[in-house]
C-alpha cells in the first residue's frame, strides 16, 4: 500500500550536478515544462494559422481568456498602468491554470503542491512590487506604511502593523495556493487507497466520492489561479496607486 | 468560467480570509521571536509579536473583505444595469 503522499516526492530522471549545484531534471521539471509547452504552442498554433477575424475553436477559447485576464488587471490596477502588466498577469494566470489542471491527470505531477514553486512565485512578485514601488515613488513609497487619515499619535503602532501586513502578503500568496493543492490531491489519494484495499461491495463508496472530488479540484484549479493572480494585481495596484 | 456559483464563491472566501489572517499572526509571532533572540527581551518579544501580527491579520481581513463588498456591489450594478 503506497502513502497517499506518495505522488508529491520528487524523482531524479536525468541527474546533472554542476558545480556542487543539483540541476538535475526531475518529474517536476518536466511537469513545469509540458505546462509551458501546453500554454505556448496553443498560442504559437493560432499565431501560425493567422489570427482570422473569425475566430476558430482555439482562438476564440484564447480570445476569452486574455479579455478575462485582460479586464481584471484594468479592474485592479487602472487602465492607463495596468496595460503594461497584461502580458506578465496573463501568463503567470495561464502557467498556474495549466500546471493546477495537469496535475489532475492522475500519475503526473502537480508542481503547484511544492511550496518552492509557489514560493518563488510569491517571492518574485513580492520584490517586483516593491521595484515597482520604489521605482514609481521613489522616498515617498514608506508612505504605504502609514495609512491614511491616522491620527499622529497612532503611528508608532500603525507601522509595525503595516510592515507585518506588508510581509504576510507574499507568505500567505504562496501558502494559500501549496495548501490547496495539496489537502485536494492527499484527499484523492486517500480515497482512492480506501477504494483500492477495501472489499468490492464498499470500494464503490469512496471511488465514487474520488470521481465527484475531482470535479471540486477541477473547479479549485481554475479558482485557485484565479486568486493567484487577483491579488498580484491587487498588490500591484496597491503600491502604484499607493492607497 | 461562471462565478455565479455560490458555493464556489463562498470557498473562495473562506480560503482566501482564513489563510491571511493565521499567515500574518504567525509573521508577527516569528518577528518577536527574532527579537527576543536578538535583544534578549524574552518573552516580551513574542508577547507584543503575537499581538501586532493579529491586529496586521485583521487588517488584511477587513481589507480583503472591503474589496470583497465592492467586488458583490459592482457585480450587483451589473446585474441591475443589464
Amino acid at each position: 500500500m503506497e502513502s497517499p503522499l506518495h505522488h508529491f516526492e520528487v524523482h531524479t530522471i536525468i541527474p546533472i550536478h554542476i558545480g556542487g549545484l543539483d540541476l538535475s531534471i526531475n518529474n517536476a521539471v518536466v511537469a513545469m515544462w509540458v505546462g509551458l509547452a501546453i500554454i505556448a504552442g496553443s498560442f504559437m498554433l493560432v499565431v501560425n494559422r493567422g489570427v482570422s477575424p473569425i475566430p476558430g475553436k482555439l482562438q476564440s477559447l484564447l480570445e476569452v481568456a486574455l479579455d478575462f485576464i485582460r479586464n481584471m488587471v484594468f479592474e485592479f490596477i487602472g487602465e492607463e498602468e495596468g496595460r503594461k502588466y497584461v502580458p506578465f498577469i496573463a501568463s503567470l494566470f495561464l502557467f498556474i491554470l495549466a500546471c493546477n489542471l495537469i496535475g489532475l491527470i492522475p500519475g503526473s505531477y502537480t508542481i503547484t503542491s511544492q511550496l518552492a514553486v509557489t514560493g518563488a512565485f510569491a517571492i518574485g512578485i513580492f520584490i517586483m512590487t516593491l521595484v515597482i514601488g520604489f521605482g514609481k515613488h521613489g522616498a515617498h513609497f514608506f508612505g504605504i506604511l502609514v495609512p491614511p487619515g491616522v491620527p499622529k499619535i497612532m503611528i508608532p503602532l500603525m507601522v509595525p502593523i503595516e510592515i507585518i501586513s506588508m510581509l504576510a502578503r507574499p507568505i500567505s500568496l504562496a501558502v494559500r495556493l501549496f495548501a490547496n493543492m495539496t489537502a485536494g490531491h492527499t484527499v484523492l489519494a486517500v480515497l482512492f487507497g480506501l477504494a483500492m484495499t477495501g472489499p468490492l461491495w464498499l470500494g464503490w463508496l469512496p471511488f465514487g466520492f474520488t470521481v465527484v472530488i475531482n470535479g471540486l479540484e477541477i473547479a479549485i484549479a481554475f479558482i485557485q489561479a484565479y486568486i493567484f493572480t487577483t491579488l498580484t494585481c491587487v498588490y500591484i495596484g496597491d503600491v502604484i496607486k499607493l492607497h | 468560467m461562471s462565478k455565479n456559483n455560490g458555493f464556489r464563491q463562498g470557498m473562495q472566501v473562506a480560503f482566501r480570509l482564513g489563510t491571511e489572517l493565521t499567515v500574518a499572526t504567525f509573521i508577527g509571532a516569528i518577528l518577536g521571536y527574532g527579537v527576543d533572540r536578538f535583544f534578549g527581551v524574552r518573552p516580551w518579544g513574542l508577547a507584543v509579536g503575537v499581538i501586532l501580527g493579529g491586529a496586521a491579520g485583521s487588517l488584511n481581513v477587513y481589507r480583503a473583505a472591503m474589496l470583497l463588498t465592492e467586488e458583490e456591489q459592482n457585480t450587483e450594478n451589473d446585474d441591475n444595469n443589464s
